[in-house]
């Protein structure tokens, strides 16, 4: 259907549209309008990814600028779900553009997706390795700049991409016609006609309107630099399912190193040393050619370089970056790696420490210096240079040289960045344990670092996701100014999900997953009965969230002992999440595979971990959600105190209110799996005390909060039961009123919401009017008149 | 109420969180929390039992479903129901549609511990015997060709309870005694339906199997893939329709969804009974379910042999009969073979005619031309004198309007007319007509 928003015409790939969409696509229109940011919530399945993409294809094309759109999401899946939803959208315009000139614009409309070339590649061997590292260092290994030189003057000598080779005899900016092309389709696209889907799309960036990738090619400077250089100012970012945007920011560059790790670069280093060595005998005026180029600038050095095969890329934020020359004690090849061993050394010394060490970058700095001799400056080119003797000596298998690399990056960084970060050592993994095992931290602590450059280069930046409450928490720790600012609610026609906060069991003893009393048989016993009675009244499929791995393993145990395990089994079969990745996936598929089959499972797993970020619980793979207990983070952690204390003094975002903002988002990121579109229907399950408190319900979703009820959210264990049987039994009944009108708009009814949004306002204009009239509180002169007539 | 629980709730520290500052109040907080615990567990000891108690529960207020109007009259809810009855007749296909008449239905019963639960007075179980009772009942008197055969699944098998029979005594009989059927154990859907299938495999093309499942449990206990056998029943157009007791489960759903049966979920007992009843009148025949190869080219002349009985009369010498081997002196003889049967309608033992009596295929007929829906007349612009009665019981129709409000498909004068003869009928009679005698008086036919 076709509507207009303003005077800006949509066009909607479906006959019918939510009317929280339509609002949704309002605001953003204002936000692309005002070039400015926004952060809006919207509930998950209501089709958030269609509306923004409809309005933003709809802005291109009606725009004569044509501002690009970089579209982030965070797994592959949700890539390649957007891609399908655009190409569906692109279709749908074409078959409505009625001349032919805006057919021809709709269809010179380009938009590609980009991941790594583990997931792109096709080169039959390099595509069989499991690793994405050794997949990356295997393709630069055939693709790079000085081997394709080499190859195409003696072809045989070496090993080429016969892919990458075809690629280059195509002229840049038509390798893949016009249209909308899916991850599969780009890789279909590749075998059919013998060219390298990942450098297709990697060199075609420049030319498409619509990029989608994930999260880090934005955010990760490492790679950034690399991937996103090009874009132009005025694209608009779109970060999709952004709740967890600042841990992703920190991450970015957050470094850990470990013992194995700085043993491996050791090792490294040797290699390097041998390998100059042998370069000198060889080739040695290549070194000396490299001394030249480095005393002559680093500009120079990397602006002739293909930066497509770069090994690694300076890890600093594009403002930090160095405009001088690498200084003189590394610029000698074999000076860098007697360096590089010296600081290798250094780091391992300092591991040998066995009690906890915490500090600020200075205080290394100053205490590497008091013993190496090792400066800042030279630290702070270390990455630079690594990368430039890497491409003077042509090394292979770049993989080998990982921890190496870390080294460099963290070596630059801790030269760089004084605020904002901090060298945590932890010489044992837990508290209890004896045989060290030390990790050093070089943990960011300001989220806002990552992402500033973004904000600052991007006019429009739209960060959006199911569950981004409280909203104003965002802007604050990202450091930004949102011109929108906007959560929506869901319309239904009937109750499609229940929330219920159980505060005590039916003994009346209250539960919690508070430390002091998780462990507390009768708490225990509590939520263990709780899990009972919901695996005997809900069909099919129940997931379960406990805050921590720790307290899973403890609780089950317990659980085990008690028998409440197999009470469980007579009604369900039971799965839990562990850690490892496959055995996940493996419990994953066994869990549908009962639901499916009407056996019935429950799955135990834990929030924040794989099950609760990026898989969806929808109809019959979850009819219920239990929370057992308020998912803080674990509060002993170092480096979350060292956060907190950063939030603290930086932003004046006090601890608990952080930490209880965080534990809300993850509880309602956990709940919001089970619901994910309108003809879904689950139960959410909060179990805990304190959910029943003012401020932390506020902390919710307002899709989730405006469904629970005052006598839900205080129940005990048998309260709950009836409720949910009542429920349970009312939403089984089939569906058959029409949605049409109330959840679903129509044109008209759009048409109807716009003119009466107008009357509003023409009658805001009007009172504003009339209080002007009355404003100066004279009487009028005709009043006058009749006044004096009368007397 | 609620007010008063949180007085109840001890205030504590919100979260985790231990930091320097708050480390004194965190020690409090744990002899709290113990103190909190101990009275529990005493109390926790005596009702560790999973049996709920019957406060427990939820009330029923049968007397709040129905709304008085302004008067205090109950005229409006009742008026209500039959405004309901007469709009879903309404919505009925009107035209004659191919059924099938000669009926095979097994009725599948959840013999499953969870039918022993209370939420159905008195439990599940009974209410579904008792149900179970008045449906066949009902089901052979408004499907007189049909027959009917009782599985049960209890204790992860599928038993057999009563023998597909055409006479309802014995499947009565069958699930007479409620302590053979005592439920036990888990219920294992695809070996009932396996069992269910079995017995109705040899059934000709021309008759419906049906089975109707009573599903009271939330799970399965399936030996293999139960998603094999729905694609068997959909090979073997056995359509399936699933009463539930408790919620929706997807299988379920998709059992009854693919083989072309209906599914529903019992909201209180009445609901239960209704959605049960609903399975009574033979279903459409399925287009799809005519494969081009099964023989049937011409559907239109589908012809199917039966014959009809010689009764014989108590007087007759006694002589054995082919179906139980006793004496007996009446009973019915197969025309083609002359063999001695108990009962009609029956498949005769020997050369496997049908045998039907001529009573039994009138009453079955009904279903195949329904009476139309009568219009009800909102306005009296267009009635002449003539018609101030009603047609069938003579009963003087109101001339004025009755205060209630008229709901769709109401008349607001009580006074409902066939579309084809043009006659006027009171409330009473269009339901009697419909319900009971099938045939219009106006019309005669």
């Amino acid at each position: 259907m076709k509507f207009f928003i303003d005077n800006l015409p949509i066009i909607f790939p479906y006959d019918r549209i939510y009317p929280e969409q339509y609002a949704y696509m309002c605001d953003l229109k204002r936000t692309l309008d005002a070039t400015g940011h926004c952060v809006l919530e919207m509930p998950s399945g209501t089709g958030k990814t269609v509306s923004l993409l409809s309005l933003i294809v709809s802005y291109q094309q009606f725009h004569p600028t044509h501002r690009k759109l970089i579209y982030c999401s965070r797994t592959v899946p949700e890539i390649e779900k957007a891609l399908t939803e655009l190409k569906r959208l692109m279709e749908y315009r074409i078959s409505c553009a009625d001349t032919v000139e805006e057919k021809e614009k709709e269809s010179n409309f380009m938009g590609l997706g980009l991941t790594s070339r583990k997931n792109l590649c096709i080169h039959p061997e390099v595509s069989k390795e499991k690793k994405g590292k050794v997949v990356d260092a295997r393709c630069r290994d055939l693709t790079n700049a000085a081997v394709c030189e080499k190859g195409r003057q003696d072809p045989g000598s070496v090993d080429l991409c016969d892919w990458h080779e075809n690629l280059g005899k195509l002229d840049p900016g038509s390798l893949i016609p016009a249209g909308i092309w899916t991850l599969a389709d780009v890789l279909q696209y590749g075998r059919d006609n013998g060219t390298c889907p990942y450098f297709t799309v990697r060199r075609m960036m420049p030319f498409v309107d619509i990029i989608i990738y994930s999260f880090h090619y934005l955010l990760d400077p490492k790679v950034a630099e690399q991937v996103s250089k090009e874009m132009s100012k005025d694209a608009i970012v779109v970060f999709d399912e952004a709740h967890n945007i600042d841990n992703v920011c920190i991450e970015s560059l957050s470094i850990d190193l470990t013992r194995p790790m700085l043993d491996s670069a050791a090792r490294s280093v040797g290699k390097l040393g041998e390998k100059i060595e042998e370069i000198k005998q060889t080739d040695a005026a290549k070194l000396q050619d490299e001394y030249a180029k480095l005393v002559a600038g680093l500009q120079d050095a990397t602006d002739d370089s293909v930066d497509e095969d770069a090994f690694m890329t300076n890890p600093l934020l594009p403002d930090d970056l160095l405009k001088e020359a690498i200084p003189g004690n590394i610029r000698k090849a074999e000076h860098f790696v007697a360096f590089l061993k010296r600081f290798v050394e250094y780091l391992k010394t300092r591991m040998r420490v066995l009690h906890v060490v915490a500090e600020t970058p200075l205080s290394f700095l100053q205490h590497l210096k008091d013993i190496t001799y090792i400066e800042r400056r030279p630290l702070r080119f270390c990455a630079e240079r690594l990368q430039s003797m890497v491409r003077t000596l042509e090394l292979q298998r770049l993989d080998e040289y990982a921890s190496l690399q870390k080294v460099a990056s963290f070596a630059t960084l801790v030269a760089t960045y004084e605020k904002g970060f901090l060298l945590i050592l932890e010489p044992f993994e837990t508290d209890n344990a004896t045989i060290p095992n030390p990790i050093f931290h070089f943990t960011c602590l300001d989220p806002s670092l990552a992402i500033k450059p973004v904000f600052e280069r991007f006019s429009s930046v739209v960060i959006t996701s199911g569950t981004i409450s409280p909203l104003d928490m965002y802007p604050k720790m990202l450091q930004f100014t949102p011109v929108v600012q906007e959560t929506y609610p869901m319309t239904l026609t009937r109750n499609a999900f229940l929330p219920l906060v159980i505060t005590r069991g039916s003994d009346q003893v209250a539960i919690s997953s508070r430390f002091e009393v998780r462990n507390d048989p009768a708490v225990v016993r509590n939520f263990g009965s709780i899990l009972i009675e919901y695996s005997k009244i809900v069909p099919d499929g129940i997931v379960a969230f406990f805050p921590s791995y720790l307290y899973m393993e403890s609780i089950v145990a317990a659980w085990n002992d008690m028998g409440i395990l197999n009470e469980v089994w007579k009604n369900k079969l039971i799965f839990v999440e562990t850690p490892d990745a496959n055995e996940t996936s493996i419990a994953l598929e066994n869990y549908r595979r009962a639901c499916d089959n009407g056996r019935g499972a429950v799955l135990l797993s834990v929030a924040r971990g794989k099950v609760s970020e990026g898989i969806d619980f929808d109809h019959n793979y979850g009819r219920a959600v239990l929370m057992f207990g308020v998912p803080y983070q674990y509060t002993e952690s170092r480096i979350l105190k060292a956060r907190l204390e950063y939030l603290r003094d930086a932003y004046r975002i006090r601890e608990s209110e952080f930490l209880g903002f965080d534990a809300m988002r993850n509880a309602a990121q956990c709940v919001g799996r089970v619901l994910r579109g309108k003809t879904d229907w689950g139960l959410m399950v909060f179990a805990d005390k304190r959910f029943a408190r003012a401020d932390k319900r506020a902390k919710l979703p307002r899709w989730i909060n405006q469904y629970i009820t005052e006598t839900a959210s205080n129940l005990s264990t048998d309260m709950a039961l009836t409720l949910s049987k009542l429920f349970m039994r009312t939403i089984s009944q089939n569906p058959n009123e029409n949605q049409t009108g109330i959840s679903l708009w129509t044109l008209e009814d759009i048409e109807k919401a716009q003119a009466k949004q107008k009357e509003l306002a023409i009658e805001a204009e009007q009172s504003r009017e009339d209080e002007e009239e009355y404003g100066d509180g004279g009487i009028d002169d005709d009043m006058l008149v009749d006044f004096d007539l009368d007397v | 109420m609620p007010a008063k629980d949180i007085d109840f709730m001890d205030v504590d520290s919100d979260s985790d969180i231990s930091l320097p500052a708050e480390e004194t109040s965190r020690s409090k907080g744990k002899g709290k929390g113990k103190a909190v615990a101990k009275p529990k567990k005493t109390k926790g000891k005596g009702k560790a039992n999973e049996q709920a108690y019957t406060w427990e529960a939820s009330y029923t207020r049968s007397w709040d479903t129905v709304q008085e109007d302004a008067g205090g009259n109950l005229q409006g809810a009742v008026e209500d129901w039959m405004a309901r009855d007469r709009r879903r007749r309404l919505l009925a296909p009107a035209g004659a549609i191919r059924r099938t008449i000669i009926r095979h239905l097994i009725l599948l019963l959840d013999l499953s511990s969870s039918m022993m639960d209370r939420d159905m007075r008195p439990t599940r179980f009974d209410l579904t015997l008792q149900y179970a009772r008045e449906f066949i009942t009902e089901w052979f008197d408004q499907n007189p060709l049909g027959q009917i055969g009782v599985v049960g699944m209890r204790a992860g098998i599928g038993e057999r309870i009563g023998e597909m029979s055409g006479n309802p005594q014995d499947i009565l009989r069958a699930i007479a005694d409620r302590h053979k059927l005592e439920p036990i154990g888990e219920p294992s859907l695809q070996n009932a339906i396996e069992m269910a299938r079995s017995t109705m495999s040899h059934l000709p093309t021309h008759s419906s199997r049906e089975i109707l499942i009573i599903f009271g449990s939330l799970t399965t206990c399936d030996p293999g893939n139960i998603h094999d056998t729905l694609d068997d029943c959909v090979k073997n157009r056995i359509r399936i329709s699933v009463v539930a007791l408790a919620a929706e489960m997807k299988i379920c759903r998709e059992l009854c969804d693919k083989t072309g049966g209906q599914f529903g979920v019992a909201m209180n007992e009445g609901h239960f009974k209704d959605l049960m009843f609903e399975l009574v009148p033979p279903p459409a025949q399925n287009t799809l379910s005519r494969t081009p190869g099964a023989g049937a080219v011409n559907p239109a002349a589908d012809l199917m042999m039966m014959g009809f009985p010689t009764r014989l009369p108590d007087t007759s010498p006694p002589s054995l009969c082919v179906c139980h081997s006793e004496l007996k002196s009446e009973g019915f003889l197969c025309p083609r073979c002359l063999a001695k049967v108990c009962d009609v309608p029956t498949d005769c033992d020997i050369c496997g005619l049908m045998i039907v009596s001529s009573p039994h295929l009138a009453r079955s007929y009904h279903h195949l031309f329904p009476v139309k829906p009568y219009e009800a007349v909102t306005a009296l612009v267009d009635v002449s004198d003539s018609t101030s009665a009603c047609h069938a019981c003579a009963r003087i129709l109101p001339t004025t309007q009755s205060t209630s409000t008229a709901a769709e498909g109401i008349s607001p004068f009580g006074r409902y007319r066939c579309p084809d003869c043009h006659n006027d009928f009171c409330t009473e009679c269009d339901v009697f007509v419909h319900d009971v005698v099938h045939c219009c008086p106006g019309c005669g036919k």
